[in-house]
């Protein structure tokens, strides 16, 4: 009967339905789209490695994802807190800054904030790239190459954090979960700064075990001697004058390292990975844009001033104080590789650069003096440049050769070697076009070099440690006219978030 | 109905007249159909029951009869001299003697109350007098004769519990808020359901393609919809053909909008004291005075034109309709379009078998309006620059470092073109008369164009009056960007409905199984000319070439029944649940199961209630349900790896690398909503008066929100999206219409509708407050999400009042002594320091309310005079607070001002509490910024006119009607700034900072039927 064939029908066609519907397997296991997972990538540990290099990029000052390892923060805790460098600007522009450069900062700071994030997110792909590496099916050696230059990066980042903050966690693998890190006391509480420390140390010499010498390293790369350099400097800073001597004279021996004749040229493009770099970040381009440390530029370049009228290069940060200016010796060639400085003679004359680009005197300019090192020719011609101004292609020049002769210098000095040190000091001074040094006697040649090292390094995120590492940071400061408080200053406060967020379990570094 | 009824087997009369009801025929019975209508209004009575006398028939133990289907149709098959008894809850009974008859079209008179109505309570309806939840339904024409785009946007102010935050930017959908904010991160967005396709965004709807909207307002209507239900659901129901004689629609109107409540901004004589008071630099103001939003703004022409044709025979109906949408908008260069189609078909094979089709195209072409920069450079600019003279711009950049906003919308060319098919198919089995199959398939295509192109232009005098400054674009650029979205959904339904007694039962089972998946793809060159013809990837320098894609996709797959019971007519019981399985969710914690259950007890039908004559009818209902939210993005729980994270070794190209940067909770979970309702509804006084009452409470537990963690973990961002708040809504609905007649000419009607609601945050289970709303670089966040206070309360500083003189500096101190505002200046804001640690930081802000309102209303006034009608819609919210982003925005001192602050600002004569002196922008967040954002406003005022038929029919029009309609008529509020309404998060909502200018519509239409 037909409707008994329908309703047959009809119930076979809807339960066949039903099940289709239901049934069908697997149909809610649906993969994350577009992005790879751990187990999608076949050549993670390789790629995870590249990542690790591409946080030293990291720039993100105001909270943004990964915190800032060379950006403004950075500049502001090594250059703008010196006698070397003020905020620039104008005055009411980032008064947080400000606030760094006049030892006002509270634990509130958004820059130190963005330091503590960044380093730490910097850490955190290190250690995600080792854990891949400890898995990888690549062959030893490579393996253990990888493994080093990781290890490299690692400690250089611990290096810095324990210089900001002093007593830091300590951080070596990854927590599994959010509930992971929060359970283990590590992650939670700071560690001695001998702890820390150690992790460096540690890490460094397994790099200097496992990875080639310079000229058999890939350009950018850290190698041997990067990381013998590194660990030299860490012992700088522990006052370990032998093993600052053994490994200063390592990477000297090696040959692979020499003084470039013009001063001018180092922070250039020109002057890339040349032959006194030990290590720099690496600039370049990517996906038809500039890629390099965001912002480093910008941050210092050019501001223009009241009277407008041009486009200016930078939102003029990080300008080099008059003390700077004025402790120059006279005949110095560095100054003026250094140093940008803005015409207020009132001719009109304006300021030539190298690459011909002439900034408008000073009426029309917001600062008397920038940053030199920092500023990046928008001429393609001069200087790679794809027009992404927040990237310009400048490799920030982390450990130079001559870094390495003054800390022999200064080992050989402490040591009682005071010849060999003024020998090391006057390979510097000669490539400034200045006479050898006239200082004598221990505690002369060590001032000397000191003072060496404020202008051959001179904003190059040095001077601040070392006034710290040399115990001179308060008496530098309070001649420099800066309300600098002994016991205090010398370290940045703990972000008051991560003490908050650590359930109070992270102390606070004193008089903060 | 007769399949097994072989005692009616002899009735052959029909046989010959339709064909195709081959099945029916070997019953031998009458195959009729007919329609049944409101006599008042015409429209359809969906949900009558048809009952057949005259012969004593039984069939399986039940009258037979039918019930009319959502188009007010039914069919049957009657013997030979049947008499029809048509019932229907709220119209009088009516009584039809079949005859010779096939095709009835019968008239029921509304006997009383709006109880009547039939409501769609998804994969289903119901008489309204039958539900135990909370449901409304809004008429699709009162949505249609609104000057407006979308149907919700229209539906304000029409619906208790029904919050719509719009913002009048052409081509935008407003925010829907049902019963309150109750997540804090997932999305917010109402669920809406067209015929049967899940969706959230109806801006393809056209609004004259609607039947009816739909409401599902608390948990035990919306749990049928399980895991989507949280935010409550919007079903629409767009129009279909009746058989019968063909009908023709035309309506449209045509008008202009014009900009409301611009904020005054001082004049550059006003500027130049000001500033040069706050700067100490003297400025001159020169002989030019530019009115910045004068400049950006104009009135916008609007249109809307729909034409409709539908009928059918008792084999199909069909209704096709085209509408045309245009809105200029009221910023230069910003105008939308929208071109929509539709088709309707309904296809009666034979007594058993039906199928349908609903299928909609619209094609939206947005030219947007740069205004995120323009309008808010609007506010700053200077107006002692010019504006543009002769082709060359005013240098505002220059100046004071803000971009000339005419230019920033004259040198971008942004456009957006949607086409968006959205439709389903159903095909329909009814082998018994109590059995339906029903299976519904939809499918929602979206193809989103956009394209963003800069033109070239440098700070030189060949843009420029004078050169220099920041604004500028070296070279030219083209971006393009492809969405394509594919989102299908299947619901297979059987529903079993039969009547034993006093029992009447309807039991729904089902499954449902969706699949979205989104494909996007962008490209991106410089230097493409500047000729549009020419804006094609292919015309750019190919070094500078970058494109990007990404993609998207989750499944859910649903069980779902209903149980729908009532004895007598007095007692009714409604019972769900839902099974959901959500790809977005890690497998152990895939599944979510959503039951609700909801009783009503129809006091009116009791013997005792009888005698009265106040109440026609008086329903007591009270309902629970549970119902989840999975709006979560579908790699919360997977961890990922973060590619092109590159290095250039040695210079040069780079090699990418990658990272992973994200800690993901592996246990992520459904945000979980539990919902507690009561509610009265009423007719009363024969009909004139309605209403209803209802409380909720409304618990949202495991709202996903960002748990900050210690950055040592190792998450770049240091948050991990976890389950931890809790929110609460508690809530008072009331609604009232009245119907009154004057006369046989004059009838009027009042609707009014009120909602209370309270929005508290009643946990935060180890997560963080969130704090949100930053402004720009000096107010890092101006709302605060915490335990005890509303979503997105506003946390900032206490304003006491201003410092008059040194002395009132000094002397302000906390109780150690110490000077709490040391640098102020006579002039400044003196603020509290609430922890009295003697100085004023972020400790000391307190919570000063949100956006989320204590009550929201609207008001509904009809009149009908002969041939006229007149109509006023009003909506109004009280209670909350808005915050003046604009002028918080405020940052250099070169900035302009709003005229107010040049008059009222601080002077030591006048001395005032309540406005700083003369100042360069750069506070805190404040007080100062915060205020009421209480506001009534009339929404639409209608007034029409209907020719009369005698007239019309003489040019072969049945029916015209031309009408008047204006569209925010009057806005009354308290806000100092441009509107008090302003969609957003519910973390940062309430900050005006980018909002829409008000605008105001006016426009004249008519509306024929052929």
């Amino acid at each position: 009967m037909k409707p008994v064939v329908n309703y047959i029908l009809s119930g076979i066609a809807f339960s066949a339905l039903l099940l289709a519907a239901s049934c069908q397997k697997n149909f809610l296991d649906v993969p994350v789209q577009a992005q790879a997972t751990a187990a999608t990538d076949p050549n993670l540990a390789v790629n995870l490695v590249t990542g690790v290099y591409n946080s030293l990029y990291n720039s993100e000052a105001f909270g943004g994802a990964g915190g800032d390892i060379h950006g403004i923060s950075f500049i502001s805790a090594t250059n703008i807190i010196s006698d070397d460098a003020d905020k620039g600007s104008t005055p009411g522009d980032q008064p947080s800054i400000g606030d760094i450069d006049n030892f006002n900062t509270t634990p509130t700071n958004n820059f130190v904030a963005a330091l503590w994030d960044g380093y730490y997110s910097g850490i955190s792909r290190a250690n995600q790239a080792l854990a891949a590496l400890a898995t990888a099916s690549l062959p030893t050696a490579t393996k253990n190459q990888l493994i080093g230059e990781v290890r490299f990066i690692r400690a250089y980042y611990y290096f810095n954090l324990v210089r900001f903050f002093g007593k830091v966690p300590k951080v070596v693998r990854v927590p599994t979960s959010a509930q992971d890190a929060n359970d283990d006391p590590a992650f939670q509480t700071r560690a001695p700064v001998d702890t820390i420390y150690n992790v460096i140390t540690q890490d460094l010499q397994f790099a200097i075990d496992n990875l080639p010498l310079r000229s058999r390293a890939a350009v950018g790369h850290a190698n041997k001697g990067s990381a013998q350099a590194l660990l030299a400097k860490t012992y700088l800073h522990r006052k370990n004058w032998q093993q600052v001597q053994a490994l200063t004279q390592a990477v000297i021996q090696s040959g692979q390292y020499a003084l470039v004749p013009d001063y001018s040229i180092i922070w250039r493009s020109a002057g890339n990975n040349n032959i006194e770099s030990i290590f720099e970040t690496q600039s370049g381009t990517f996906n038809n844009s500039d890629i390099a440390v965001g912002g480093y530029c910008t941050w210092q370049g050019p501001r223009v001033g009241p009277r407008g009228g041009w486009t200016d290069l930078g939102f003029g940060f990080c300008t080099p104080t008059q003390n700077l200016v004025d402790a120059y010796e006279p005949g110095d060639k560095r100054r003026a590789s250094t140093i940008i400085v803005i015409d207020r003679s009132g001719r009109g004359v304006g300021t030539v650069l190298y690459d011909g680009f002439r900034i408008p005197s000073g009426d029309s300019v917001q600062n008397n003096y920038y940053n030199y090192k920092a500023y990046a020719s928008e001429n393609p011609a001069i200087e790679p440049f794809l027009g992404n101004r927040d990237r310009k292609q400048k490799n920030v020049r982390l450990l130079r050769y001559a870094d390495v002769l003054l800390m022999a210098a200064e080992a050989a000095n402490e040591l009682g070697q005071t010849a060999a040190a003024i020998t090391l000091l006057n390979q510097i001074r000669t490539r400034a076009g200045l006479p050898p040094t006239r200082s004598a006697g221990q505690a002369g040649v060590r001032e000397a070099i000191w003072n060496e090292r404020r202008f051959e390094l001179a904003l190059e995120h040095d001077r601040f440690f070392d006034l710290v590492r040399t115990g001179r940071a308060a008496q530098v400061m309070r001649a420099a006219g800066k309300n600098f408080v002994a016991g205090k200053h010398e370290l940045l406060p703990v972000p008051s978030l991560q003490i908050q967020l650590s359930g109070g379990k992270l102390d606070q570094n004193p008089g903060y | 109905m007769g399949l097994f009824t072989p005692t009616r087997l002899s009735k052959t009369l029909s046989f010959a007249l339709c064909l195709l009801w081959a099945v029916a025929a070997f019953s031998a019975d009458k195959p009729i159909s007919g329609i049944i209508r409101d006599a008042s209004n015409k429209e359809p009575v969906i949900g009558a029951t048809v009952r057949i006398i005259g012969t004593n028939v039984s069939t399986g133990g039940q009258n037979a009869g039918t019930v009319t289907d959502v188009n007010g149709r039914f069919s049957l098959t009657v013997p030979e001299n049947a008499t029809l008894v048509i019932t229907s809850i709220g119209y009088k009974t009516a009584t039809v003697t079949v005859g010779g008859q096939t095709e009835l079209s019968i008239a029921l008179e509304p006997s009383a109350s709006e109880l009547s109505e039939v409501v769609v309570v998804g994969y289903g309806t119901l008489r309204k007098s039958d539900v135990t939840g909370s449901t409304v339904t809004v008429k699709g024409e009162e949505l249609a004769k609104q000057p407006v785009l979308t149907a919700t946007q229209a539906l304000q102010g029409k619906a208790a519990g029904v919050q719509i935050i719009s913002s009048g930017q052409p081509g935008t959908s407003p925010v829907i808020r049902i019963r309150g904010t109750s997540t804090a991160l997932a999305g917010t967005a109402a669920l809406f359901v067209v015929d049967g396709v899940l969706t959230d965004d109806i801006s393809n709807i056209n609004t004259a393609d609607i039947t009816n909207i739909d409401v599902l307002k608390d948990a035990s209507a919306t749990a049928i919809y399980g895991a989507r239900g949280a935010n409550g659901v919007v079903i629409i129901t767009t129009k279909r053909g009746v058989a019968g004689k063909m009908t023709i629609n035309y309506t449209g109107n045509v008008g202009f909008r014009l900009p409301a409540n611009l904020v005054e901004m001082a004049n550059a004589v006003e500027y130049a004291n000001y500033v040069s008071t706050a700067s100490g630099s003297l400025i001159q103001p020169g002989s030019i005075s530019t009115d910045w939003y004068d400049k950006i703004l104009r009135n916008g022409f609007q249109q809307n034109h729909g034409l409709s044709i539908s009928g059918g025979s008792d084999k199909s109906t069909y209704f096709l309709s085209a509408g045309y949408f245009t809105d200029q908008g009221i910023v230069i260069d910003n105008i939308y379009k929208r071109l929509s189609i539709r088709a309707n078909n309904d296809f009666t094979f034979n007594k058993i078998v039906k199928a349908g089709i609903s299928a909609s195209y619209a094609n939206g072409d947005n030219q947007i309006a740069n205004l995120n920069t323009a309008y808010n450079n609007a506010y700053r600019a200077a107006p002692i620059i010019a504006a543009k003279e002769n082709g060359k711009y005013g240098n505002t950049s220059v100046y004071q470092n803000v971009g000339n906003p005419v230019l920033d919308i004259e040198k971008n060319n942004n456009k957006a073109i949607d086409n968006r098919l959205l439709g389903s198919a159903y095909l329909q089995i009814q082998p018994l008369s109590w059995l339906t199959f029903r299976s519904n398939m939809g499918g929602d295509w979206i193809n989103r164009n956009s394209r963003v192109y800069v033109y070239q232009f440098n700070n030189d005098t060949t843009t420029f009056i004078n050169p220099g400054g920041n604004q500028r674009n070296p070279n030219s650029i083209l971006s393009l960007d492809n969405t394509r979205i594919f989102h299908w959904t299947w619901d297979n339904l059987i529903t079993f409905n039969r009547a034993f007694g006093k029992h009447a039962l309807t039991a729904l089972v089902g499954t449902t199984a969706e699949q979205y998946t989104l494909t996007n793809f962008s490209a991106f060159r410089r230097d493409v000319p500047a000729t549009p013809s020419l804006w094609y990837i292919n015309t750019g320098n190919a070094n500078t070439s970058t494109n990007s894609g990404t993609g998207d996709k989750y499944a859910r797959n649903s069980y779902i029944s209903r149980i729908n019971y009532n004895y007598n007519e007095k007692y009714l019981l409604t019972a769900t649940i839902r099974a959901d399985g959500s790809s977005r969710f890690p497998a152990r914690n895939r599944w979510g199961y959503f039951p609700s259950v909801g009783v009503g007890w129809l006091l009116s039908n009791e013997a005792f209630m009888q005698g009265q004559r106040i109440f026609d009818v008086l329903k007591l209902r009270a309902s629970w349900g549970r119902v989840g939210n999975d709006r979560v993005p579908s790699d919360s729980y997977t961890v990922t790896v973060q590619p092109n994270l590159a290095y250039p070794f040695g210079g040069g190209v780079a090699t990418p690398g990658s990272a992973i940067t994200q800690i993901k909770d592996p246990n992520l979970r459904w945000e979980t909503t539990e919902e507690t309702s009561i509610g009265l509804d009423f007719g009363a006084l024969q009909g004139r008066l309605s209403g209803e009452i209802n409380v909720y409470d409304k618990k949202a537990r495991d709202l996903l929100i960002n748990v900050k963690i210690p950055s040592v973990a190792g998450d770049a961002d240091g948050v991990v999206l976890t389950n931890a708040a809790s929110i609460r809504n508690q809530g008072l609905e009331l609604t009232l219409n009245w119907r009154g007649r004057v006369s046989d000419d004059l009838t009027y009607r009042i609707g009014g509708n009120a909602t209370l609601n309270r929005n508290s945050v009643i946990g935060l289970n180890g997560g963080q407050p969130i704090l949100d709303g930053g402004i720009g670089a000096n107010q890092q966040y101006t709302t605060r999400t915490d335990n005890g206070h509303p979503v997105g309360s506003f946390y900032v500083l206490q304003v006491l009042g201003v410092f008059q003189n040194d002395g009132d500096i000094s002397s302000y101190v906390n109780a150690n002594g110490q000077r709490i505002q040391p640098a102020a200046s006579p002039g400044d804001f003196k603020y509290q320091d609430t922890n009295g640690d003697g100085r004023i930081d972020d400790n000391d802000r307190v919570f000063v309310g949100s956006y989320q309102p204590k009550a929201y209303f609207g008001l509904n006034l009809g009149v009908t005079y002969r041939s006229f009608d007149f109509s006023v819609d009003l909506y109004g919210n009280v209670g909350n607070q808005v915050y003046n982003g604009k002028r918080a925005f405020r940052q250099n001192v070169l900035d302009n001002i709003e005229k107010s602050m040049a008059y009222s600002r601080w002077t030591s004569a006048n001395g005032s509490q309540t406005e700083p002196a003369a100042n360069g922008g750069n506070l805190p967040p404040s007080t100062y910024f915060v205020e009421s954002g209480s506001f009534a406003r009339v929404n639409n005022a209608t007034l029409g006119y209907a020719l009369p038929a005698a007239l019309t029919k003489k040019v072969f029009i049945e029916s015209l009607r031309v009408f008047l309609t204006a569209q925010n008529v009057l806005t009354l509020q308290k806000f100092s700034g441009f509107t008090a309404e302003l969609p957003g998060n519910p973390t940062s909502q309430g900050i005006e900072l980018n909002a829409y200018p008000t605008t105001q519509t006016l426009a004249v239409g008519l509306n024929a039927n052929f």
